[in-house]
């Protein structure tokens, strides 16, 4: 009786089996079909485009050729460098962005105008912020006139114009309008904070950086792992229009990233395909970077359970 | 020309950016295919108002005269100006689908034979009569003819010189009105210039365009024929040696004796040339439209026009570079006989004179009449054109040569430590790198024959 009544139990589940594996396909079949129109198809593409080389006048050859050229490319090699320089960026902007938002936490008065003014850089075009920065760091910029004035000249650089400071001077630039977007996902996060939690440890007599450490670290911590990954992301294929309007990558190529060297082969030389392979890589990168961040939250999270 | 155009790229990036669709949605008009006369508007994308201002109202009045002339009865001529920024990517995402304009503005030299080589222009050759071929002026020819063929119209020229300051050229104690000629002339010059409290030469390099000036002013100066600048691209030659490189000696003299202004590089080349416009620099790279410009502000009294000095021992030293800007007709377009007959009225003697009186831009035909010039500086620069080779470099090499090696190597020598080895190994470096990743432009720089 009791196999009889297994094997009726999963025959009723076969029986229902077609059914009901196929109605969820058609749930997500919409969804599939713009993501494979929005996604799928721009990626067949740019793969499609990546191992084609068009010859002259028109005929087309189909290989590894492009990536053999691009992988050869000392500029893509200084790009890419660049690229992880301006990693350094995310933990600087992190952890001026969680301080800040601790502090507006706290609600010391006028934390109202000062979180305003953070996030004012934040809401300001790139393309304004590169075109009001490129004349702020001009040798006779507005940056080393403020410096000669508060007799600091000797410090007045050629922020732009020296082939070993641009990029940091891109850097600053990214890090200063950026990182009112951290404060304010931050704050929102700690808006949800239990005020009771923050009232135990004073009551534990935790000083401002005990709490801050134990309480708000914590409590932040999804959200600071998001805002890293975005920014990542952000510094590895968001950077253009920074360096596009600041310095177009140079001087001597000292401030070029991937991004302009994907522009520059397809809308400078015509070579949009040479422009798909070093997509592709792009792509490849980006995609081993999130593998290795999503394993390693996995196995924090492991470690913590 | 690649600089202007990449300043001007630069400045109008976001304008341009935001203006594609536009573009694009004004693509209707190629259909791709069928007859050559076929019927509808004939669509024409152009550009120059940002070098020659003037030449929108000058191009919709020609265009609105040609209309009602009935010469064209199968439809009327729709002609949209191009934003810097987008001139070359419109028109490239519109010739991949075989649907844009009939006629397309190009940069000249091989700016435009780019496209020529991608498949996205028609023989003007083919179109056009001989007759009308020979009236076009020779020099500007050459800059896009290739495979035996003639590709470009030459639309207009831009005479590139020096524009130099004639008050400060008194002060200094140097004569105005006979500006230095030979290399040892110009740096007395400009060391009586810097001793006079002046900044020299004004320039702007952040945005990487004076490598292009730098290299057409002065790097061709050893060359006997235009030929040995592509012999480089082709294969024949290496780009090393005094014959090639000389120049960056030069320019390197000009750096370290502190003739250009300290902040050349953090300035953008536009902002270089204001130096002068300011009266804070007494020389700077300026272009005929510019230079006119210059001198109805400041006045003939203050603003003179004066060649490259001459250094090099080749039978181009003394020349006076006048290149030109074309017209295209487009490989996709159904109407290339029309488009031929368009562009055959531009270089009517009547359209002609309406352009130079309209935005100052002459036009390289044989029947222009230079009796039509009206300012000092454009009677000085015919007189050139007119006794003088015409070559201006930048036309000739392909343009990641500059991009990925004048342009760095000529910036390392603005740098502390910078130096001539170097610079010449980022440009050898980028002649390789291009014919790495560009072998069927290799190849049509081993087709190319020059334009006797």
């Amino acid at each position: 009786m009791v196999r009889t009544g297994r094997a009726s139990a999963r025959n009723g589940r076969r029986a229902g089996r077609g059914p009901r594996t196929l109605a969820p396909y058609l749930y997500i079949a919409p969804a599939a079909v713009v993501l494979l129109v929005v996604f799928g198809y721009p990626l067949v593409r740019l793969l499609t485009d990546s191992i084609a080389s068009p010859g002259i006048l028109g005929q087309v050859d189909y290989g590894f050729q492009n990536f053999t050229a691009v992988l050869g490319d000392p500029e893509l090699h200084r790009a890419f460098l660049n690229n992880l320089r301006l990693f350094i960026a995310v933990p600087v902007m992190t952890a001026i962005a969680v301080l800040l938002a601790a502090l507006l936490h706290e609600q010391v008065g006028g934390w109202r105008f000062y979180r305003s003014i953070v996030f004012v850089p934040y809401v300001l075009a790139i393309p304004v912020v590169g075109i009001i920065f490129s004349y702020i760091l001009q040798r006779h910029g507005l940056l080393n006139e403020f410096l000669a004035n508060v007799g600091l000249g000797g410090l007045a650089q050629d922020w732009l114009g020296d082939r070993h400071l641009a990029i940091w001077s891109v850097w600053a630039v990214i890090v200063w309008q950026q990182v009112g977007f951290g404060v304010v996902l931050f704050l929102a996060r700690l808006s949800s904070l239990d005020p009771a939690l923050l009232e135990a440890a004073m009551l534990d007599r935790a000083g401002w950086w005990a709490r801050f450490r134990h309480v708000v670290i914590p409590h932040l911590a999804p959200v600071i792992e998001f805002f890293v990954t975005l920014s990542l992301i952000n510094m590895l294929s968001w950077v253009f229009n920074y360096v596009y309007v600041i310095t177009n990558g140079g001087p001597v190529h000292s401030t070029y990233v991937t991004e302009l060297v994907i522009y520059q082969h397809a809308f400078q030389d015509g070579l949009p395909n040479l422009a798909a392979a070093v997509s592709v890589l792009l792509l490849i990168f980006a995609t081993i970077l999130l593998s290795v961040q999503s394993i390693v939250r996995r196995r924090v999270e492991a470690m913590e359970s | 020309m690649l600089d202007r155009r990449q300043f001007l790229r630069g400045l109008s990036v976001a304008a341009g950016l935001a203006a594609a669709p536009g573009l694009l949605s004004a693509c209707s008009s190629g259909s791709g295919g069928g007859a050559s006369a076929a019927g509808g508007d004939l669509l024409v994308w152009y550009w120059g108002e940002q070098e020659a201002a003037g030449m929108k109202k000058y191009f919709e009045n020609q265009v609105k005269k040609y209309n009602t002339s009935g010469k064209d009865k199968k439809g009327d001529v729709k002609a949209v100006l191009q934003e810097s920024d987008t001139l070359y990517t419109a028109f490239r995402t519109a010739a991949e689908a075989k649907k844009g304009p009939d006629v397309q503005f190009f940069w000249g030299g091989t700016q435009a034979l780019e496209d020529v080589w991608m498949g996205h222009v028609a023989p003007l050759s083919d179109h056009v009569s001989k007759s009308f071929l020979d009236q076009l002026d020779t020099d500007a020819r050459r800059e896009t003819f290739w495979d035996g063929k003639q590709w470009g119209m030459p639309f207009y020229q831009i005479g590139t010189a020096w524009a130099y300051n004639k008050k400060m050229f008194a002060k200094a104690g140097l004569d105005p009105e006979h500006p230095p000629t030979t290399w040892d002339d110009f740096i007395a010059a400009l060391t009586a210039l810097k001793k006079s409290g002046v900044t020299p030469l004004g320039a702007g390099f952040k945005d990487e365009y004076l490598g292009g000036w730098l290299i057409s002013y002065f790097g061709g100066q050893n060359f006997d024929t235009i030929d040995e600048a592509i012999a480089v691209f082709r294969g024949d030659t290496q780009y090393a040696g005094a014959k090639y490189t000389e120049w960056l000696d030069r320019v390197k003299e000009l750096i370290d004796r502190g003739f250009f202004n300290d902040d050349v590089l953090s300035l953008d080349l536009y902002q270089g040339q204001q130096l002068f416009e300011s009266q804070k620099a007494a020389i700077t790279n300026s272009v005929q439209p510019q230079i006119v410009g210059f001198e109805r502000k400041l006045g003939a009294d203050t603003v003179g026009v004066m060649r490259s000095p001459v250094f090099g021992t080749g039978k181009l030293a003394n020349f006076f570079p006048a290149p030109s800007q074309v017209l295209t007709i487009t490989s996709f377009s159904p109407r290339m006989d029309r488009a031929a007959q368009f562009l055959e009225y531009l270089h009517t003697p009547a359209v002609m004179k309406a352009m130079y009186d309209a935005c100052g831009a002459i036009t390289p035909d044989k029947r222009f009449d230079t009796n039509w010039l009206n300012t000092q500086a454009d009677k000085t620069m015919a007189q050139w054109k007119a006794t003088l080779p015409n070559f201006w470099y930048q036309y000739y090499y392909p343009f990641p040569f500059e991009r990925d090696g004048v342009t760095p190597g000529v910036q390392q020598l603005f740098q502390p430590g910078g130096n001539v080895p170097a610079a010449v190994k980022s440009m050898q470096q980028a002649i390789a790198k291009w014919q790495r990743e560009q072998p069927a432009q290799v190849k049509a720089y081993k087709q190319w024959q020059l334009l006797a």
